[in-house]
């Protein structure tokens, strides 16, 4: 529920706070952790706060308030209850064992093969080219 | 201040001083008192709402001792106000003479003082601006207090068994003293004159049951209510559970009056 996560909650595990589990008459109720994203000023991203356990979502907007927003620092929360988000994390889908680096948006990733290829050729390393967006052009004109 | 204060006839100052006295003690007194919830309420979660809200409340009542003092003018300031007086000069509605009790306790407290409230803060009219600003303020904040004490006070009601059972015995232990918040002031003809109140107490005391039964109806509660209590009963003669509270909230003050904090 902080903001350095010092309280980390287990992967939307409901937790039953201390009622009296010898008493049947106070079963203390079921709390469910609440993810919390803020805005600091509108047009900023929303961005993760932290989380609150809470038992339903409206004590969860309560909570969120209090420890999100009560000092001024946001000006919209987003509360959503963990159960309710759709998790990958599957690392054969996240992080592919081979190179896929040709799908970055600057393509393979040539510097170090470059620099290893002008070493044996002895040749230094050219300037920036002119013109770099004139194949883009070309293509959006043909 | 200076400007505003002096348009107001010495009728009208009296009783402005006497409705922010009781206004500024329900604040000081409601606060303090949830105060103590922190460290041992319920959840974490919740110490910190009601501690923050506790802390809201605190504030609000450091701004009425405020404008009292520049009123009163009478070389004491708002801690003077809020800390050095005899318990039995205290203001503070009956309803808030009992102590906190266990958490039903305080949420039919907070739920019956912050509907009132409410009601009185939106009787407040812009005949003195220095309280019409303040008060608009104040309004901002106290809506979420509301919230919060209706959904604790739904929660309390539905979720049946021993906390309904202890919410409905708060509630009927604490509703003969809930008119007390809006009895009228002192002089609230002179108030009402000068645009001070928008409204009588009367007024905003059948807003506020009707309130108050629409909200406790569909929970299966109903409570009976008598009519607000003339101001000498309302907001007069300490109960133990204040006494106590008073050397709690005066003990460091009084530890060494001279002191600059």
């Amino acid at each position: 529920m902080t903001e350095d996560g010092n309280r980390m909650i287990d992967e939307g595990a409901p937790v039953q706070p201390p009622g009296d589990v010898d008493d049947p008459s106070r079963p203390g109720g079921v709390l469910e952790p609440y993810e919390v994203f803020r805005q600091e000023k509108d047009g900023d991203p929303m961005r993760h706060g932290g989380n609150v356990l809470a038992p339903d979502p409206e004590l969860a907007v309560h909570y969120a308030r209090e420890l999100f927003g009560r000092r001024g620092e946001s000006v919209r929360l987003w509360v959503v209850r963990r159960a309710d988000v759709n998790v990958l994390e599957d690392l054969d889908l996240l992080q592919p064992p081979l190179d896929r680096s040709f799908k970055k948006p600057g393509g393979y990733l040539m510097r170090d093969k470059l620099a290893a290829a002008r070493g044996r050729a002895g040749t230094s390393k050219p300037g920036a080219r002119a013109g770099s967006h004139a194949g883009t052009d070309r293509r959006a004109t043909r | 201040m200076t400007a505003s204060l002096a348009a107001l006839d010495a009728r009208t100052r009296t009783a402005l001083a006497g409705l922010l006295l009781s206004m500024a003690d329900d604040e000081f007194v409601i606060g303090f008192s949830d105060s103590e919830w922190t460290g041992i309420a319920p959840i974490l979660e919740e110490d910190v709402a009601m501690s923050s809200i506790a802390q809201d409340e605190l504030g609000h009542a450091r701004a009425f001792y405020e404008l009292l003092a520049a009123l009163l003018d009478d070389g004491r300031d708002a801690d003077a106000l809020a800390y050095d007086r005899e318990p039995e000069a205290y203001r503070h509605a009956r309803l808030l003479d009992h102590g906190r009790g266990d958490w039903a306790m305080t949420i039919a407290r907070r739920f019956l003082y912050d509907t009132a409230d409410a009601a009185r803060l939106a009787s407040i009219g812009d005949g003195w601006p220095p309280l019409a600003e303040l008060v608009a303020k104040i309004r901002r904040e106290e809506r979420y207090h509301v919230m919060h004490a209706l959904a604790w006070a739904h929660r309390l009601a539905r979720a049946g068994g021993e906390a309904r059972e202890r919410f409905v015995a708060a509630l009927e232990a604490l509703v003969p003293d809930a008119p007390s918040v809006l009895a009228a002031p002192e002089g609230e003809a002179a108030l009402i004159e000068a645009g001070i109140l928008s409204r009588s107490m009367a007024e905003a005391f059948a807003g506020w049951w009707t309130e108050v039964a629409g909200t406790l109806g569909p929970l299966g509660i109903s409570l009976a209510l008598e009519p607000p209590p003339d101001p000498a009963r309302a907001r007069a003669v300490p109960s133990d559970d204040f006494r106590w509270l008073w050397g709690e909230f005066t003990s460091v003050r009084r530890s060494d009056p001279r002191a600059t904090w």
